[in-house]
């Protein structure tokens, strides 16, 4: 692989960001939607949530991940080192990359020989994405499944998941989208709302404040489009389903999980998911070489207990409102 | 693809004249260095230790007793040397003296060569487990006879009995302990879970056409509780040891001792086929009737509960070295009295000792190269040395007609080609053989009688008096019900059994074949409470003939553990698909054996459903995978459409091929009407592979033993397509030796075993007057089966692609790891693991290199025509030796190390993939043409906490159904975690059936050998 100077990495790194970045496909998932299902993770993302459990995906360019667990320097390997043209790598490094001096060429990707060092996003291209989907077409076919949309925010590029959406609903696979809501409305009735059968909407705080400091922006526009859906969603027109990440005494606070009820019972919404926790995701953000405070607090590493989350289910069945 | 021009079989019979007695094969003489008298301190150590043995026997009148045979003093003589010949001494037992002797003499009888002379102090000394550990891993090899050198061990195990079974007992808990260790830290709720799985059961409403009566096919209501019977017979199953059965090789050895084995009792040459009808006709009128207490069929295939049945003429002396150890063997221990010890010892194995296939074939053909490989077991390992018997009887036409109506069919036969010709020995011959089988059942009508006369409880003398009637109709004449088919086939299975090896021979369609009996019955039923009745009746005796399966074991050495650990006789029953006129096959018995196989969990018999995608309903799909749920390994599932295509090219009539059912583990049988042999051999490719990386030398055997075919440290490989002939080379040498020896053994069955019972039920055999080991079947096959298969597709994908592609390693560099197992090239096995796309990852090339190699394979075998005029079938599944020929192999280029399991079957490594589905898709894209004797793909998924029964049901049957849309074969689902195995590794008495799937069968975890049990553990486990 080239090395790029420094203004061609730049401005690689300008086209990414228009372009579509993909994650990954992940093939025969259980738990995304109905049936057996592909993922298409889409990888930058317009919230900042601390907790967000696939940090990798919220960057909308692609970036280098190192894990230590997979490395093999304690048996004398070091072939990454003399791989890379910017001299990033060493191991007094912390995390082994020094990202300042890193430019993304990916040469000590191909070098690893266990994989320690990855390369995380790569443009979309629908072709070959469309030929993944595909091959796992009796799959869903048998089970009821299809493919979901995810991410990172699948409707950052509201065209390209339209027609790849268009794609598999023309290959009669049922498609659903899996969205953060914080997207320009009208482009998305345009562009996307044609092709999906399902959407799973994620509603994470009530409180604008809140939802500001804790997801970076606010609310407003979420619940806005949330509100425009669910009257689609009452005419039969798309399926919704509303979901609640749980995130310990962020999200997880009978206030704000009532709260939502409340806004839900007002668009006449009478079912949610409360998503439980899942704490792994703070090993995740040092393979990146991101930094999050949150990440240390001893909360954050922990499931949350059992009791608690029927607890929540419990009031919201108060409400008339059915916590899967 | 067609089939090339025919060949003829590679070897001809033995010119011997079959009047003759036996001649002895002895082992060539040493060469003269090895023939001088070496002096060293290990050869004084082994002389001194044989001269304790020779004196033991010449002074101590308890052993010296034990060298007087029935028919005189038992006679052998053991060479024992080392390659280096720094030992060389022999002993021998004549006359009821023993001597020993520096050197080996020309007439010795049995060589056992050594790779040091440590190793023959830990022989001499060892326990039989040490022995056969020692063996397997090649320490040293025999020359001669092996039934003469079991003979020997037995001698010296009893000479030094005490020690050897106080070491055993001392091993058998180190052996418990380590299994503790291995599993680590478990947790024992698991057991219970698993338990519970039957407690929740779906119930469904008829949608196949061929079900006629139940409202609920899924027979929901019902549990094991519901029949007490079943559940005391069960329990008794899983509580019991076997114990050996001394009754069939007294008796026929009785017979033989009268009436003469080569020649009869007037000197007269025996015709080998009419010799064993009149044998089997003895042996089943003489032998003792019984009915189990209880029971509602008929019959025993042993006198004893649960009975190992010892053939002398095939495999049976392989248990004479351990007749004393064999009740404190930790793996399979079987019970035997001191009677039936010195029955075998003195009596039936002196008399079997050259009268057995392996030896025939020594004596008859000089001890041919393709045997001398077989017994080193680290290349192949041949069947039919033990039996031919995989295939499946035509019991409808017994169920129709009764021995009567066949013994009428030959009867018109013989008159309509008259003549003292082979072709009516023969015939008469199959006659001999059912009135055999006719006397067996009047002597249980008889005992039933008996029984009934003397039976006080009313309810059971009611039950003795219907089988006595039972009996008195069949199996003479036709069935009229289902308790009359059930008996007849029961009593037909006991008698096939009793002529040939307990193993593989398998039960076929058995809901089509019982379907028209339930039938028949329930148009005399009218109330629905009758009818309600009457299905659980048929459930108890279906349940009922599943555990009489159970009653027998096939006698398994202490090898076999190890090899073959965990196997029963693999007695397969086949459910669903479609009907030979293309219909689909599903019906009420379908579900009945379904409920059984729920209720039950039984290891044997092993149960097959076929699936065929156009014409088999969603309902039965998710019945088969609920069954698979509850019982964590049982049904294997089989996908018609890809079978027929893999079939197609034989030519067969496209009815019979529709009838196809499994036979042992999942080889596909033409019903009634087919020889396949489907278990000639055990193949590993990765031997193959391995004499390739060192021109023609076996690593672990260390003998140059294959064909030059260049070598990796010389550079003779320019590139990967020179490399790839020259594995095409060694395998086609191995397949080339393996089917010379399977042809010899094939010799070995027409001259000492042929089966007049089991001719008389295949169809071809009374048209043409020629026995089923002569070719009689309409039929005929052999089939191997493979292993090793995703192993040496990685591998070639290593070379292909990070040698001669990518140049990232030498060839040589690649060679020097794998020699030292990768010890200082962790880099290079981060490599090979990381960066190139192995079989199961989907990838392309990987799918290209899979279908090259079975392609290839395939060819290698369509070179040759077996001696019944058959085909060689290529299969890829692999029992359980995936595990030991694994144990027997050093590393490979796909970063497999040295020792570690083979891929069961053709599953793909468990790190090629995170994704079933790229597992599914890879394996589907195999062509069937080039697998004709089928595959086993295994595949782990566990269930998620929560998920309700209908979801993991529906995602089960999604996957089957998918992989089948997609051209896969078979698959087969354990449905268990790695968690619960270690739980059930650390405490096997919660788990006493706990089922898991080897490799086409099925086998009670808890009794497998540890290196299985881990292998099973280390599986890829995916979740549902």
């Amino acid at each position: 692989m080239s090395s790029a100077t420094p203004a061609t990495a730049q401005a690689q790194a300008q086209r990414s960001q228009r372009a579509p970045m993909l994650l990954d496909v992940k093939t025969n998932a259980l738990d995304d939607g109905p049936g057996i299902r592909s993922v298409v993770f889409f990888k930058g993302c317009p919230l900042s949530c601390v907790w967000c459990h696939n940090p990798e995906s919220r960057m909308a360019t692609p970036e280098l991940s190192f894990d230590a667990t997979v490395c093999i320097a304690g048996s004398g390997c070091s072939r990454c080192i003399p791989a890379c043209p910017q001299r990033a790598l060493n191991r007094r490094n912390p995390g082994l990359v020094d990202r300042a001096a890193c430019d993304l060429c990916f040469a000590c990707v191909d070098a690893c020989p266990p994989g320690a060092l990855a390369r995380v996003g790569r443009p979309a291209l629908a072709g070959d994405i469309m030929a993944t989907l595909l091959r796992d077409k009796p799959f869903y076919e048998a089970s009821g499944g299809g493919v979901t949309f995810s991410g990172g925010e699948p409707t950052l590029h509201m065209r390209f998941l339209g027609e790849l959406a268009g794609e598999c609903k023309a290959e009669g696979i049922h498609t659903l989208a899996e969205t953060a809501g914080e997207f320009a409305w009208e482009r998305f009735e345009r562009y996307v709302l044609p092709h999906v059968d399902t959407v799973y909407y994620d509603i994470k705080l009530l409180d604008p404040v809140v939802h500001r400091k804790y997801c970076g922006v606010a609310n407003d526009r979420i619940l806005g489009n949330f509100a425009r859906l669910a009257a689609l969603a009452a005419a039969g027109d798309v399926e919704l389903l509303a979901r609640v990440p749980l995130v310990p005494g962020i999200t997880d606070t009978e206030d704000n999980v009532l709260a939502i009820g409340g806004f839900l019972l007002a668009h006449e919404v009478r079912r949610v998911r409360l998503l439980d926790y899942n704490p792994t995701w703070v090993d995740k953000i040092t393979k990146i070489g991101a930094v999050n405070e949150f990440a240390a607090q001893p909360a954050m590493r922990a499931w949350l207990p059992h009791d608690a989350v029927s607890d929540l289910r419990a009031r919201l069945a108060e409400y008339g409102i059915e916590a899967a | 693809m067609t089939l090339a021009a025919p060949v003829h079989s590679p070897v001809d019979a033995p010119a011997t004249d079959p009047a003759s007695t036996p001649v002895p094969y002895h082992p060539p003489v040493p060469s003269p260095r090895q023939r001088h008298r070496p002096r060293g301190a290990t050869h004084l150590f082994v002389r001194a230790l044989l001269g304790a043995l020779a004196t033991s026997y010449n002074h101590i009148p308890r052993l010296r007793e034990q060298l007087r045979g029935v028919d005189g003093w038992l006679g052998v003589t053991i060479g024992v040397r080392t390659r280096s010949a720094s030992v060389s001494a022999a002993i021998r037992f004549r006359d009821g003296h023993a001597r020993t002797m520096s050197g080996v003499p020309e007439d010795a009888d049995c060589v056992l060569v050594f790779k040091t002379g440590r190793k023959v102090r830990s022989f001499l000394t060892g326990t039989t487990t040490d022995q056969v550990f020692m063996l397997l891993k090649n320490d040293f090899y025999t020359e001669g006879s092996s039934t003469g050198l079991l003979m020997f061990i037995y001698l010296i195990s009893l000479a030094i009995a005490k020690r050897q079974v106080k070491t055993m007992l001392r091993e058998k808990a180190a052996d418990d302990a380590i299994r503790r260790e291995r599993a680590g830290r478990t947790d024992p709720d698991l057991a219970g879970r698993m338990q519970v799985r039957a407690s929740t059961r779906l119930s469904a409403t008829p949608v196949d056409p061929g079900v006629k009566l139940l409202d609920d096919p899924y027979l929901s209501v019902y549990s094991l509780e519901d029949f007490p019977r079943l559940a005391r017979f069960l329990e008794r199953h899983l509580e019991l040891d076997a114990e050996v059965c001394p009754e069939l090789p007294r008796l026929v050895t009785q017979w033989h001792r009268t009436h003469g084995f080569e020649v009869d009792e007037h000197g007269r040459p025996w015709h080998p086929v009419m010799r064993k009808a009149l044998a089997y006709k003895y042996l089943m009128a003489n032998r003792r009737p019984i009915i189990h207490p209880d029971d509602l069929i008929a019959g025993t295939t042993t006198t004893k509960e649960t009975g190992v049945v010892v053939y002398p003429e095939g495999h049976g002396t392989m248990i004479w070295s351990e007749l004393l150890t064999v009740p404190h063997r930790a793996l399979q221990p079987y019970g035997i009295s001191e009677e039936t010890r010195e029955l075998l010892h003195k009596d039936v194995f002196p008399y079997w000792l050259h009268r057995n296939f392996k030896e025939w074939v020594r004596d008859n053909y000089g001890s041919p190269l393709g045997q001398r490989i077989d017994d080193r077991f680290a290349v192949y390992f041949n069947w039919k040395a033990a039996t031919i018997s995989h295939t499946i009887p035509d019991f409808p036409k017994i169920l129709r007609l009764g021995t009567s109506g066949i013994v009428a069919e030959i009867e018109a036969a013989i008159a309509a080609d008259p003549g003292e010709h082979d072709r009516n020995v023969h015939r008469r011959s199959f006659i001999l053989a059912l009135e055999g089988l006719a006397a067996y059942s009047r002597n249980l009508a008889a005992e039933a009688a008996r029984l009934a006369a003397a039976e006080n409880d009313p309810t059971r003398r009611g039950e003795l008096e219907r089988l006595a009637g039972i009996c008195a109709q069949v199996v003479v004449g036709p069935a009229r019900s289902l308790d009359e088919a059930v008996n007849a086939m029961w009593i037909t299975w006991v008698g096939l059994h009793m002529e040939s090896t307990n193993a593989g021979l398998s039960m076929g369609r058995l809901d089509q074949c019982l379907q028209p009996y339930f039938e028949a019955d329930l148009a005399g039923i009218d109330s629905l409470a009758d009818i309600a009745a009457y299905v659980k009746r048929a459930l108890e005796l279906v349940g009922d003939l599943m555990l009489r399966c159970t009653d027998h074991l096939p006698l398994t050495p202490d090898v076999s553990n190890h090899y073959f650990g965990g196997s029963s006789s693999d007695q397969a029953i086949t459910l669903g698909g479609v009907t030979p006129e293309d219909e689909d096959a599903v019906c009420d018995m379908t579900y009945i054996f379904l409920k059984a196989t729920e209720m039950l969990s039984l290891r044997d018999p092993n149960v097959n459903a076929r699936f065929h995608p156009g014409k088999n309903s969603d309902t039965y799909l998710k019945r088969l995978c609920e069954v698979n749920l509850i019982t964590a390994a049982t049904p294997s599932l089989h996908n018609d459409q890809a079978i027929f295509a893999a079939l197609e090219r034989y030519g067969a009539a496209p009815e019979d091929v529709r009838n196809w059912s499994a036979t042992g583990c999942v080889e596909p049988t033409l019903s009634g009407k087919h020889i396949g042999h489907t278990n000639f051999q055990m193949l590993s490719l990765v031997a193959a592979l391995e004499m390739a990386l060192n021109n023609g030398r076996h690593p672990l055997m260390d003998w140059k033993v294959g064909p030059d075919t260049g070598s990796v440290e010389a550079g003779d490989f320019a590139c990967f397509e020179d490399f790839f002939e020259a594995f095409r080379t060694q395998l086609a040498f191995l397949v080339d030796q393996s089917i010379r020896y399977n042809e010899m053994l094939g010799r070995a069955h027409q001259a000492l075993r042929p089966t007049p019972m089991l001719s008389s039920l295949i169809d071809g055999t009374i048209e043409k007057g020629r026995d089923v080991t002569y070719g009689g079947a309409r039929y005929n096959s052999s089939g191997a089966a493979c292993i090793g298969l995703a192993d040496v597709i990685d591998s070639m994908l290593v070379i292909d692609k990070l040698v001669f592609a990518d140049c990232r390693v030498g060839f040589t560099e690649l060679k020097r790891a794998v020699d030292s197992n990768f010890a200082h090239d962790g880099e290079l096995l981060a490599l090979v693991r990381n960066k190139v796309g192995l079989f199961g990852s989907g990838n392309a090339d990987a799918v290209a290199m899979g279908n090259r190699i079975t392609k290839m394979v395939q060819e290698i075998y369509d070179g040759y025509v077996n001696y019944r005029g058959g085909r060689y079938r290529a299969g890829f599944w692999s029992m359980s030796t995936h595990v030991s020929f694994g144990t027997l192999a050093g590393a490979l280029p796909s970063g497999r190390l040295a020792g570690k399991p083979f891929t069961p079957g053709l599953t793909p490594q468990s790190a090629a993939s995170v994704s079933l589905l790229d597992n599914m898709r890879d394996v589907a894209q195999l062509d069937p043409a080039n697998m004709p004797n089928n595959i086993a793909f295994n595949v782990k998924v566990v269930p998620a906490a929560g998920e309700s029964r209908e979801q993991i049901v529906d995602t089960m049957a999604a996957y089957v159904k998918s992989y089948f849309q997609l051209g896969g074969m078979q698959m087969q689902m354990n449905v268990v975690t790695s968690e619960t195995l270690r739980d059930a590794m650390a405490h096997p008495e919660n788990y006493r059936n706990l089922l898991v799937r080897i490799s086409g069968y099925n086998a009670y975890f808890v009794t497998l050998n540890k290196e299985m049990q881990l292998e099973l553990i280390e599986r890829a486990e995916y979740g549902l």
